[in-house]
């Protein structure tokens, strides 16, 4: 019994002078007392709501700090316009921080580059923190068979109406199916308000039409897009959008007219009837129009049910690491339900399916949002995923512009499709 | 020119009293040098050093991660851009906004120049103003054109208040009238810095050749054509050689009113080298592009110095 504690006090003794010599040797990054610091770079103060970055800041990393004496977190807030090009410089630089907090499209790229440690192998309780989160959260951290990052929160859109202009249209409730939501426009027809808005036609706008239409954008093992973005289901519902917009609708925001009145402010406004927005909305309409009720409702329900997009926000740890152990230390912390809970009244959706019911309890106005998320489904986990979005956005314009038909544009789009995944 | 003489002169009289200025002449000495030693090595680092890198980056398919390989691809991404439609597209809207802004630029810039030449209590006040545009910052009068030019803004208020449209223009949906809007913020932001080189000139404009003119009969356009004209034709080719230069710049002004939409019908070369580089990661096809650019206006502006050179000798 002695000589073993021996050996383990001298190997103990021997690690600790190496770690400090280590230490000092560094970056400065390890104290003398053996303590770590690990950074991490988000955008939680975005937008000047500092409301999350309050919450992360003065209570959840001290609570960290508090139950794993010897590690201490250094947040750095960096605006969410900023993030993807400093973090593509750092990556180039090899200046990245221990963590990120990476929107959801960004992983992939980052993976790719090879620049983040794939936590499924990483991390030995990865399954077990996995299968809590929302699958279509989680999905946007695989990359070639491994998932490089966990869930942190997440948001979905959902429709969202004018109370005033369901009234015009003597609608008691929001459109539920396609067939309601098109004979919606028919009501609206005349009375000056435009049916529905969005800002685009990139994945984030058009794949909830799309899923809940009963198409998809590729196959399920992203090798094609043809045969799949033309299929007849897609056609018959970007067709219904086509339709809307050149019956005047539907905003000429969608194909990417900057000077369209925004969908924060003509929904509001009553200039439109509906939109397809997130859980932030609430926040925005409540210090710029106070006396706006906006009712939500789940995505209209076309052949394939409703189904929606998944945005969100993923934690990831970079391959340059040096306190790596630390790192997945607070990666587990932010999957707890005192990480997750304590974000819900700043406006953020938690990741832990279970938590859905007292979300709900701390902000009623999230059960759709809570109930939305259950289906939803996340875009494209590849690279290049941006440059689908500008496919896109210019391929299926001139449908809308009635050049060329809906069939043809979506054929178009896939094409190009094809030639980015095959590279 | 006044200070250039200025210092030549104070450092002969501070030499003068030395005995050995043709010694010194002979020998070699390194004070020159070291005095420029600064600036010449923060322009080779912050200038001459990503140029090459750019060029470099430009023959390879470039992975940004020190540790990766990128491949080498010798010129096949300037092959990519002739036969990429997209950057034709920027291009022509590139030079639609070159050709859209530096007429109005030069033209409005030099009459304004003339007016506020004359002496007037205010004119200190106007100068001002004609000049307050230019040091405004690019990203607010963005956005305030954008404003400006949508489709519920004053733009369309005006012209249909007016009756000159039915003031439901969608300025910014469409290729031509949104490179329109931009190139009305481009001149409008442009005007008082060309009013402000061209009334420096005007200063330099010999005064008893105006009065000899005069003498001779010659009316205020023909005082003009024969005396002020080529008295700043040096200023007329700097403000153009600039310009030029500046337009095959325009980004911010793009980037924020249109975004490069709709369809990326407006984008011009440098919002879609943007977008390649920082978008979609090809920082070596950007790379060329900005290579490309760069040949371009270089040519450009050898070809005006030329233009501006020959006539200086037919008429000195």
């Amino acid at each position: 019994m002695k000589r073993p504690t021996r050996i383990l006090a001298a190997s103990s003794a021997v690690a600790a002078f190496a770690l400090i010599a280590a230490g000092c040797s560094a970056d400065g990054a390890a104290d003398p007392d053996g303590d770590v610091t690990i950074t991490f770079w988000g955008s939680y103060g975005n937008g000047g709501n500092s409301a999350q970055q309050d919450v992360l800041e003065s209570t959840l990393i001290p609570a960290f700090e508090k139950a794993n004496p010897g590690i201490q977190v250094e947040y750095l807030d960096v605006p969410y316009d900023d993030l993807l090009q400093k973090l593509t410089t750092s990556a180039a630089g090899d200046e990245l921080p221990d963590l990120v907090r990476a929107d959801l499209g960004w992983v992939p790229r980052f993976a790719d580059l090879g620049v983040l440690v794939p936590l499924s192998q990483a991390m030995d309780d990865f399954d077990q923190l996995a299968e809590r989160t929302f699958p279509g959260v989680l999905s946007t951290n695989l990359w070639e068979g491994d998932y490089y990052g966990l869930p942190l929160d997440t948001n979905t859109r959902v429709l969202i109406s004018n109370p005033d202009a369901l009234g015009t249209a003597g609608a008691s409730a929001p459109p539920a199916t396609f067939e309601e939501f098109e004979a919606m426009a028919d009501s609206l027809d005349g009375t000056g308000i435009t049916l529905f808005a969005d800002g685009g036609l990139g994945a984030w706008n058009l794949m909830p039409w799309i899923w809940s239409g009963g198409g998809d954008i590729t196959d399920a093992d992203l090798t094609t897009s043809s045969g799949y973005l033309d299929s007849a289901e897609n056609v018959a519902t970007l067709q219904m959008l086509v339709d809307l917009y050149q019956a005047g609708q539907a905003s000429s925001g969608l194909v990417g007219n900057e000077g369209a009145v925004s969908t924060s402010e003509g929904l509001p406004g009553g200039q439109y009837a509906t939109i397809l927005d997130g859980p932030w909305m609430t926040g925005i309409w409540a210090d710029q129009f106070p006396d706006f009720a906006p009712v939500y409702s789940p995505v209209p329900a076309g052949d394939g049910g409703s189904i929606s997009v998944v945005g969100g926000e993923d934690i990831v740890l970079t391959a340059s690491s040096k306190h790596q152990e630390a790192a997945m230390e607070f990666i587990r912390f932010t999957q707890s339900d005192e990480f997750q809970l304590a974000l819900v009244p700043t406006g953020q959706l938690t990741v832990i399916q279970e938590l859905g019911e007292q979300q709900v309890a701390l902000d009623p106005k999230l059960e759709v949002f809570t109930e939305q998320l259950a289906t939803a489904r996340a875009r494209l986990a590849i690279p290049n995923a941006s440059e689908v979005d500008t496919i896109l956005n210019t391929e299926l314009v001139p449908a809308f512009e009635g050049t060329i038909s809906v069939k043809e544009a979506l054929g178009n789009a896939a094409t190009k499709i094809d030639e980015l995944l095959a590279s | 020119m006044t200070i250039s003489t200025l210092a030549t002169g104070a450092a002969a009289d501070a030499v003068a009293p030395a005995p050995r200025p043709r010694i010194r002449r002979r020998r070699f000495s390194a004070t020159p040098w070291l005095f420029l030693l600064p600036g010449f090595i923060l322009f080779a680092v912050t200038v001459v050093y990503p140029i090459i890198q750019a060029v470099q980056m430009s023959l390879y398919d470039w992975r940004i991660i020190g540790s990766a390989t990128s491949e080498f691809l010798g010129l096949d991404n300037y092959a990519r851009a002739l036969g990429d439609e997209h950057f034709w597209l920027s291009f022509g809207n590139t030079v639609f906004y070159l050709v859209a802004t530096i007429p109005p630029q030069i033209v409005l810039g030099l009459v304004i120049a003339l007016l506020l030449h004359a002496r007037s209590p205010i004119r200190p006040l106007l100068r001002v103003l004609y000049y307050l545009p230019v040091v405004t910052s690019w990203v607010v009068v963005s956005l305030l054109f954008r404003f400006l030019f949508a489709d519920q803004g004053l733009i369309n208020w005006s012209l249909g208040a007016v009756g000159v449209t039915a003031g439901d223009t969608s300025w910014l949906a469409d290729r031509w009238t949104g490179m329109l809007a931009i190139s009305a913020l481009g001149v409008w932001k442009g005007i008082g810095w060309s009013m402000m080189i061209f009334l420096a000139a005007l200063q330099g404009v010999p005064q008893s050749l105006m009065e000899a003119a005069t003498v001779d009969g010659a009316g205020p356009w023909q005082r003009f054509r024969a005396v002020t004209l080529p008295a700043i034709r040096s200023a007329t080719a700097f403000v153009t050689i600039m310009l030029v230069i500046g337009a095959f710049n325009v980004f911010i002004s793009v980037y924020l009113m249109t975004g490069g939409g709709p369809a990326g019908r407006t984008d011009v070369l440098l919002t879609y080298m943007y977008q390649l580089a920082f978008g979609d990661l090809e920082f070596g096809y950007g790379a060329a592009i900005a290579v490309i650019l760069t040949l371009v206006v270089l040519v450009l502006s050898l070809v005006q110095l030329r233009v501006f050179r020959d006539r200086d000798g037919v008429t000195p």
